[in-house]
This record gives structure tokens, C-alpha cells and sequence, in this order.
């Protein structure tokens, strides 16, 4: 065994409580990083390995029947970016209808149906996972994800498509989504295709600008207007990728504060050492030791409890990633998705080089120390500093222990200087996840329109239960403030066929309405507003004009308002465009705002007595993902904090062991086991007080970064408000946190000090 | 000094007994000390003195037997009692000084009051006096690095003195001293004493025992082995 590795081992078990907070330090750090680096690894990569086992279609178009002939189409396909083609297939939306198990009737959904002869292909190749392909006239194969929720038909079941009767044979799967449903090509021909549909794979496809350049390509030379909508591969990705994109943002966020209290801690950490071990280091070089092996002793110390949490830490941080990877893929049948191997590698390569290189510098000191001058220097800090702020302080009318204490930090300021550093962090951190916090449940409660709408009403009917007076007798109940009635009609947007709902709304818009963003509310028939992922995902705009189906016929809408809401299949209108799309619709479903002071169950029960035909209740909670994100905010925080407290801990140890003659010192002519308790706690948390204070506004700034990133992420808009959380409370309970955090790091050494037993201290130089 | 049985006793230990683990540090010590007397506490190293004072000084506690100061039972105090006992009842000399590095000389002296709770101002003035008394006022916005050995033991007096103690305990005040500092020290206490001022001394110097002290304790092994009463000069 070395004699570097004998020192080395030696200087490990001697400092157990500063090896023990490197390990935990460092554990936690990893954990942060290998979630955020693990979570930004495999965001696209389920959506990809799915993608490209059906060799889904890069670009998914509907062309106008009437406006370009298939042997255009295939013409235009021809083009050698093209890697594959499939089709021209036949596709229409129509109005179908089922009949349930129980003999009742299911609404009517507007379904885009494709004729198609064979599942497989070059592109779209079907996961047909349930009973058979359709092969004859009469039969259909619906598309459904195994693992996800949506519309269920059973086989067997029989469904009216567009005036034909259809036997359901299977249920098949297309991650291109590229129909609803799929009928051999001459049952299509029956049902009057009103749009060919075309699948390509491209040789170049991963950017927008470059699958805008294939589109425009692929349509050269056709008619104009002969293109009526579009789907890219890459809007699907980005939406598979969606929830994991804002884990990610304040994931990251965290994981890089929690590196840099982590190299903060561990320079102090060594600092320290070297500091307390200067006779340590002369003993060694008078050994023989030379200045590059002590340099090797220092830095294996640090190493040995680094590389030790470092390795606990990945593994923390697979188990911990595992559940949020599964939640987000949770529709993509991802059961088993990891961490990346590479990501734990590079932690494990990574954080004890960065521990090591943040130990170099102080380690680099004890290398250069002459050997004389170290074994004859002893611990204390060195006469001199901070003297001016400590003859200042001596004068005040604070409390000595407490004036005492706020001059402690002087004498060792780069000591002190960490420290506070990895309270600002800290700090840094409690105000960023306070604001994402806030900000969330803010956008929670304005998307869900939480205060406003108090009790929602439906007819106790079902869906077409209602009447066209429910409204008037709903507005007599007493109590009543506000009523917006609301309809739910399916549409589809050319070119598109994801199933879209257009919330028709009646009565009270300005105070019950969804939170315009940009615009204005639609208040004339044709007028509509969306949410913002809605005109992301479609590459639109407010002022642009869209065209939706609802087994009536084409109908253009006009986008006039961006509003707060985040479902991305919904267009929002006024009760004027029912008359475009069904003008014998009513409202099924009410949203009511109580007057002030009117009990909600009191209401909900007035309503049962004035109108039995309608059921009252209570809006539902709020989202899944916003409460994960919460409950991983604190988690975070509660680590960072402990962290940074350790930091503290870390330092209020350090200056007390150096200290022990003085405060043996100060115990002798009096001083109190509180009073000595106060100083050392007093004289941390000047420096929390401090790293409060700069730690607020990076905090701030950090939550300004990482909510639009977020946002942007999730593809949702939000009001100024959800970005304003900061207000004078907040900021005040933040500014004690920083105090806390020291508070709590220091105690429990400042309580070990007031018990040292100065006896031995006092009478020994 | 004064006559000794006319007053009760500054210190009376009873049967004290000191063990650490298996060591026995001071094993049935009984001694009084009265005001005004200056005693010195003399033995080999190891006998125990310095436990002796430490448990005088409160900051130890015995095994068994009981220590009573000034009226206080130092076994009945808690950690705060024995603190404020501390600072009410006792002043200390050590051998190596024990001044704060960061603190100029008054302010080193001052401390003593203000953690008693006396305003800054207060506390410098009679901080400032002392020194003056001392003979080292001049020296007092001086940090103790740039003192001499004798100046800071004298820092250290002051500050002992500074809360008007009952008892002045000095461990070895004059070991780390040269001989003419010594002396400087040497007169300082026997000034002290000769103003009424109790003290009491561990010394392993028998010239600071025969020139201060009224009364000289030998401890070996832990036990009181003799003592004499001396005539000053």
C-alpha cells in the first residue's frame, strides 16, 4: 500500500464529519444531475424508437380529390429527397354512429376514414393489435393506441359511417395518426372520398425548416389549393416529447445549482483542511513527503467521499427518473424506460472531476506550503482580520455575543465567501421553486377558472338531456351571479385528423370565459379563439383562417383570440357560430359564479329543489402533472436547502474547532452556553442574511428563464400575473430564508461549542 | 490580608474527588481559602493543581465532594449558573493569555462587562481605567499580536479584574515570561493583594510563591501533601 493511500486513509477518518458531508453533498448533487441529464436524454427517444419501428410518415397530406389527380400525386412523390411514399389513398370525414353494448346510442363523431388495402407498406406500417385487417366491403379497422386511453369500438361492433353500415374486425394502430379508421379501397370508393392522402418518409426530415422545404417540394407543380392540410412527424414528436420538455427546464435548473453548491462546499470543505491541517501537512513533508504527493493526499481525500456519493447518487437518480419517465411516456407503452447508460457514466466521469478540480486550488496551497512554516503555524486564523469591523462592532449596543458573532465572518473572509455563496444557492433555489411553485398553481387556477366558476351544472339527462331552459331556470335559483352555458360539438380540422371539440359558449363570456391571452373573445359567428399549442402545433396565428368539418360541410373559421387554456384539440366560440355548425344545439352544461357570500353546497342543493332535471357540483381538481411538478419542487428545494445547510454545518464546525481556545476563552469570564450558542448561530446567519439577499433576485431572474422555458415546452401562454408571484410577503419570507438556512446549519455546531469542555483548552497553548 | 477567622470562607472544598476514567485526578481535598488571602498552589506536574483550579473555577466539575465559592455550591449550578458565577465571581489569569487576536487591548478588557450585560460605553471607560491602573492605557488600541508578554498579561489582569471579582484565579501566570516580566508580574499581584484582592495561584515557581503568596498548598498525587503559611517581605 502507498504511503500516499496510507496518508490519504489516515486524513478520511480523521475528518469523518467533513468526509460525510462531501458524500451526502455530492450524493445529491448526482441525483439532481442524472434525473435532468437522464430526462433530457430520452425526451424524443421513445416517440423516435416507436416512430421508426412502423416506419411512421414524416409528412401525412390531404390533397383536394377535385383539384389533383393520383398520377399527379405520384408524379410529384417522384422527387429524389422522397425515401418512401405510400399512397394515394382515398379518405373522407364523416358523421358516424354506434350503438353501445347496452343498447343505447353513442354520439355522433365526425371520423376520417382512409381506404387502405394492406396495413403494412413502406410507410404508416400498422400495428394491427387486435382481431384482423379489413378485407371486403362491410368491414372497418379502427385506429387505437394498446396502451393509451381513447375511443374504444369493440369488434364485432356495428357502426354507421356516412350512410353505410360497418362491421368492426380489428383495431389497429398508426403512430402517424394518419385516420380514425381504415376500409378496404372500394368500401372507401362507396363512401365518396372527398381528399387522397399521401404518407411520406423523407431523406432529410429533422428540422422544420427542412420538412417545409420536402413539403413545398412534394407539391411542386400541383394546382393551387390543391393541398388542403398537413401533418409533420415533428408536431407529434414535440407533443410525445411535451410533458418530459418541462420536467426538464427547472430539472436542469436545479441539477447546475446543485453542482455549484456542491464545488462550493467541497472547496470550503478542503480549504478548511488544509487550513486545520498546516502541522499535518509539515509533518508530512518532514516525513519525506513530496509537494506533489501532498498535493495527492489532499485530493484523494476529497475523492475517496466523492466518488463513494457520487455513485450512490446515480443510482438515486435512475430509481428517482424512472417514475417521471413512465409518467411522461405513460401513452407510448414505455414501461422499462431508463436513464440512459452514457448519462451515468458521464456522472460518474464527470461530478468527482469537478470535485476534484474544485479541491485543486486549496489543494495547490498545501503543496506549496514551506515545511518549517507549516509545522510551526498553528490553526488559528491569522491575526488582523476583520479587526476594523470587530472594534466597530465592540462599540454597538447589540448584545455582545450577537456583535461578537456578526465580526466572526471577517476573519476568514474566503471561508466566509463560500459559505455565503452556497447559501445564496441555496436561497437561490427556495425562491425559484416558491415562484415556479406559485406560478403554477396561479395558471392552474386561471386555466380552471378556480374561484370563478363554483359549481358546474349538467343535465341530469346526459349530453342531450337539457333544454333550451334550463338557463333562464338556472339564472331564478338564488345565489346565482354569473351562468355561461356551454355546448361540446366534435368537428375536425381539414387537413388534420385528430378530433376536434368546439366549446360553443351562451350567457355571461366576460366574467366566466377563458383568460383571453392575445386578441379578443369571439363574439360573432365564424369567430374563434384557441389555445396557444393549438396555433403552434399548426403553425398559426391569430387573424388566420382555418376550415373545420362537422358532417355538415366545410366551415372557415377565423382565429381572433389566443386564450389560457390547455387543451390543444379545442376551438372556442361564441353561441353565434352554432348556427354554422348544428342551430338546433343548447347548452348541455352550465358554469355558474355564486353572489358573494352564498354557500356552494346551499347552492348546489337549491338547484336540486328549483330543478330536479339538473345535478350541481363541484368543479373537478386541478392536473396530475402540476401536482408531480409541485411535489418535485419541494423535494428539490427540501434537498438544496439541506445542501446548502450543510455548507453551513460544514463551516460553523470548521470556525469553531479553530475557535475552541478563544471560546473556551469567553466561557471562562462568563460567557452564558446560550450567549455562546447566539454567537456562533449570529455569526452564520449574517452571512444567510446576507446570501438572502443576493440570492433573491438570481432567484428571481432564474424563475424569469426557466417559467417561459417551460411554458414554451409545454406550448402554453400565461398571463403576466402567473409571472408576477413575487410580492412584498413573499420577498420577506425569502429573505428570512436565507437566515434559516444558516440558522440550521449552524445550530448544531454552535450547541457542540457552548458544551466544549474549555478546562483542557485554556491551560494548553 | 485579613484575619481569617474573623470572615467565612472565599473557597471551601470538602472531600473533593476528581476522576478521569480510570485516573484520579484530586482524591479527598478539603481547603479553605479566606479574603484577602493570597495562596499558591504548588506540586509536580500532574499532582493535580490545575484540576484543583479548574474546579474552583467552575469549570469542571468534581467527581464527589462539594466546592463552594463565595456561597455558591458550584455542584447545584447548571451550565448558565456556572457561567454567570463565572462572571460575577471569578477572574483568570493563564499562563499563555487567552486575549482574542481580532479585539485591541480595551476592548479585550471590555468584553469581561459587556457580556454582563453593561453598555459599550460604560464598559470602555472602566475598561480604560483599569488599564490605566496597569500601567499600559497608552498600549490599549493595541491588538495583542503587537503587545509584548508582560502587556498582555497585563490585558488579561485587567480583564480578570474587570468585573470586580471575588477570587483571582492565575494558572502559571508568569510561564510564559522572562524573568524581568516575571517580576512586573509578580509586583502587579502582590499590588493586588495587598488592596484586599483574594488570590489564588497554581505556580510551579517558588520565587512567585514566596513573594506573593501568604499561604503555600503542595498537592502530590492528588492529595493536599502539606501546607505552610509564608511571611512576605
Amino acid at each position: 500500500m502507498s504511503a500516499v493511500w496510507v496518508a490519504a486513509r489516515a486524513a478520511v477518518r480523521r475528518r469523518r464529519l467533513q468526509t460525510t458531508v462531501v458524500g451526502i453533498v455530492v450524493l445529491v448533487s448526482t441525483t439532481m444531475i442524472v434525473v435532468a441529464l437522464g430526462l433530457l436524454a430520452v425526451s424524443a427517444g421513445p416517440f423516435d424508437q416507436a416512430y421508426d419501428r412502423q416506419n411512421g410518415a414524416h409528412l401525412t397530406v390531404a390533397y383536394d380529390r377535385a383539384k389533383a389527380t393520383d398520377a399527379q400525386l405520384t408524379s410529384a412523390a417522384g422527387w429524389s429527397g422522397v425515401a418512401a411514399v405510400a399512397g394515394p389513398f382515398g379518405q373522407a370525414t364523416l358523421e358516424a354512429t354506434a350503438g353501445s353494448a347496452g343498447g343505447g346510442r353513442r354520439p355522433a363523431m365526425p371520423l376520417t376514414v382512409v381506404g387502405r388495402a394492406d396495413p403494412q407498406g413502406t410507410v404508416d406500417q400498422l400495428n394491427v393489435w387486435d382481431g384482423r385487417w379489413a378485407t371486403r366491403s362491410g368491414e372497418v379497422v379502427v385506429n387505437q393506441n394498446p396502451a393509451g386511453p381513447g375511443r374504444s369500438f369493440d369488434i364485432g361492433e356495428q357502426v354507421s359511417v356516412g350512410g353505410a353500415t360497418l362491421t368492426v374486425v380489428g383495431r389497429a394502430y398508426s403512430m402517424s395518426r394518419s385516420a380514425d379508421a381504415w376500409v378496404t379501397p372500394e368500401q372507401m370508393t362507396a363512401l365518396r372520398p372527398t381528399a387522397t392522402q399521401m404518407l411520406y418518409r423523407f431523406t432529410a426530415a429533422g428540422t422544420t425548416s427542412q420538412m417545409e422545404k420536402d413539403e413545398a417540394e412534394v407539391s411542386k407543380g400541383l394546382p393551387a389549393g390543391a393541398r388542403l392540410g398537413s401533418t409533420s412527424y415533428l408536431v407529434l414528436r414535440e407533443e410525445a416529447a411535451r410533458e418530459v420538455a418541462t420536467y426538464v427546464a427547472f430539472l436542469v435548473a436545479f441539477g447546475v445549482l446543485g453542482l455549484a453548491v456542491a464545488i462550493l462546499i467541497v472547496a470550503n470543505v478542503v480549504s478548511g483542511a488544509v487550513v486545520a491541517g498546516f502541522r499535518h501537512i509539515g509533518v508530512l513533508k518532514a516525513l519525506g513527503f513530496t509537494p506533489t504527493q501532498v498535493l495527492v493526499v489532499y485530493l484523494t481525500m476529497v475523492s475517496v467521499p466523492a466518488v463513494i456519493g457520487c455513485v450512490l447518487g446515480i443510482g438515486l437518480g435512475n430509481v428517482l427518473a424512472r417514475p417521471l419517465l413512465s409518467q411522461a411516456f405513460r401513452n407510448l407503452g414505455s414501461e422499462g424506460i431508463g436513464v440512459p447508460i452514457w448519462v451515468s457514466v458521464a456522472a460518474l466521469v464527470g461530478v468527482p472531476l469537478m470535485v476534484a478540480l474544485s479541491a485543486f486550488v486549496p489543494a495547490m496551497r498545501a503543496r506549496r506550503l514551506p515545511a518549517a512554516e507549516a509545522i510551526s503555524a498553528g490553526s488559528a486564523p491569522h491575526t488582523g482580520r476583520g479587526q476594523r469591523v470587530q472594534r466597530w462592532l465592540s462599540g454597538t449596543r447589540l448584545p455582545r455575543a450577537v456583535s461578537l458573532g456578526l465580526g466572526l465572518p471577517f476573519a476568514r473572509p474566503a471561508r466566509s465567501a463560500l459559505t455565503m455563496a452556497a447559501v445564496v444557492l441555496g436561497v437561490t433555489s427556495v425562491t425559484l421553486a416558491i415562484g415556479l411553485g406559485d406560478s403554477l398553481t396561479r395558471y392552474q387556477r386561471a386555466e380552471a377558472r378556480s374561484g370563478a366558476v363554483q359549481v358546474e351544472v349538467f343535465a341530469s339527462g346526459g349530453p342531450d338531456g337539457g333544454s333550451a331552459q334550463d338557463e333562464a331556470l338556472l339564472r331564478s335559483v338564488p345565489g346565482t351571479r354569473y351562468v355561461l352555458g356551454a355546448a361540446d360539438l366534435m368537428v375536425r380540422q381539414v387537413g388534420s385528423t385528430e378530433q376536434t371539440m368546439l366549446k360553443l359558449y351562451k350567457g355571461d363570456t366576460a366574467a366566466l370565459g377563458q383568460l383571453v391571452l392575445e386578441g379578443r373573445w369571439p363574439s360573432a359567428a365564424g369567430e374563434v379563439a384557441v389555445a396557444k399549442r393549438f396555433l403552434v402545433q399548426r403553425g398559426l396565428s391569430i387573424g388566420d383562417t382555418f376550415t373545420v368539418e362537422a358532417g355538415k360541410g366545410p366551415i372557415p373559421v377565423r382565429i381572433v383570440g389566443m386564450v389560457l387554456y390547455n387543451e390543444t384539440e379545442t376551438i372556442i366560440a361564441d353561441w353565434s357560430t352554432a348556427a354554422l355548425v348544428d342551430p338546433d344545439a343548447f347548452p348541455d352544461r352550465f358554469e355558474v359564479q355564486l353572489a358573494e357570500g352564498t354557500s356552494v353546497q346551499a347552492y348546489i342543493d337549491a338547484v336540486r329543489k328549483t330543478a330536479p332535471g339538473l345535478v350541481a357540483v363541484q368543479p373537478e381538481a386541478g392536473e396530475e402533472f402540476i401536482l408531480i411538478a409541485l411535489v418535485t419542487f419541494t423535494l428539490l428545494t427540501l434537498m438544496l436547502t439541506v445542501v446548502a445547510a450543510l455548507g453551513v454545518f460544514n463551516t460553523a464546525v470548521l470556525s469553531t474547532r479553530e475557535r475552541r481556545r478563544d471560546l473556551g476563552m469567553l466561557k471562562s469570564i462568563g460567557m452564558t452556553p446560550s450567549q455562546v450558542t447566539v454567537m456562533v448561530v449570529t455569526s452564520m446567519a449574517a452571512l444567510g442574511a446576507l446570501g438572502g439577499l443576493l440570492g433573491i433576485p438570481i432567484g428571481i431572474a432564474a424563475h424569469r428563464v426557466v417559467l417561459p422555458a417551460m411554458a414554451n415546452a409545454a406550448q402554453v401562454g400565461f398571463p403576466d400575473a402567473v409571472l408576477n408571484v413575487y410580492k412584498a410577503p413573499t420577498l420577506v419570507l425569502l429573505a428570512l430564508a436565507g437566515v434559516a438556512i444558516a440558522a440550521i446549519g449552524a445550530f448544531l455546531p454552535a450547541r457542540s461549542a457552548a458544551r466544549t469542555t474549555i478546562a483542557q483548552v485554556l491551560h494548553n497553548e | 490580608m485579613s484575619d481569617e477567622g474573623s470572615e467565612p470562607a472565599v473557597v471551601r472544598l470538602s472531600g473533593v474527588r476528581k476522576e478521569y476514567g480510570e485516573a484520579i485526578a484530586l482524591d479527598g481535598v478539603s481547603l479553605e481559602i479566606h479574603p484577602g488571602e493570597a495562596v499558591a498552589v504548588m506540586g509536580p506536574s500532574g499532582s493535580g493543581k490545575s484540576t484543583l483550579l479548574n474546579l474552583i473555577a467552575g469549570l469542571d466539575r468534581p467527581s464527589s465532594g462539594s466546592v463552594v465559592v463565595h456561597g455558591d455550591d458550584l455542584g447545584r449550578l447548571n451550565e448558565k449558573g456556572l457561567a454567570l458565577f463565572r462572571r460575577r465571581r471569578i477572574g483568570m489569569i493563564f499562563q499563555f493569555f487567552n486575549l482574542i487576536d481580532d479585539l485591541p487591548a480595551l476592548d479585550n478588557v471590555a468584553l469581561a462587562a459587556q457580556l454582563a450585560g453593561v453598555a459599550a460605553p460604560h464598559a470602555r471607560r472602566r475598561a480604560l481605567e483599569l488599564l490605566d491602573e496597569l500601567g499600559i492605557a497608552a498600549r490599549r488600541n493595541t491588538y495583542p499580536a503587537q503587545l509584548s508578554g508582560g502587556e498582555r498579561q497585563r490585558v488579561a489582569v485587567a480583564r480578570a479584574l474587570m468585573n470586580r471579582p471575588a477570587l483571582l484565579l492565575a494558572d502559571e501566570p508568569t510561564g510564559a515570561l522572562d524573568s524581568r516580566v516575571g517580576e512586573q508580574v509578580m509586583d502587579l499581584l502582590l499590588d493586588l493583594n495587598q488592596i484586599g484582592q483574594t488570590l489564588l495561584m497554581v505556580t510551579h515557581d517558588e520565587r512567585l510563591a514566596t513573594r506573593c503568596a501568604s499561604r503555600v498548598i503542595e498537592i502530590v498525587d492528588g492529595k493536599v501533601a502539606r501546607e505552610r503559611t509564608l511571611e512576605r517581605a
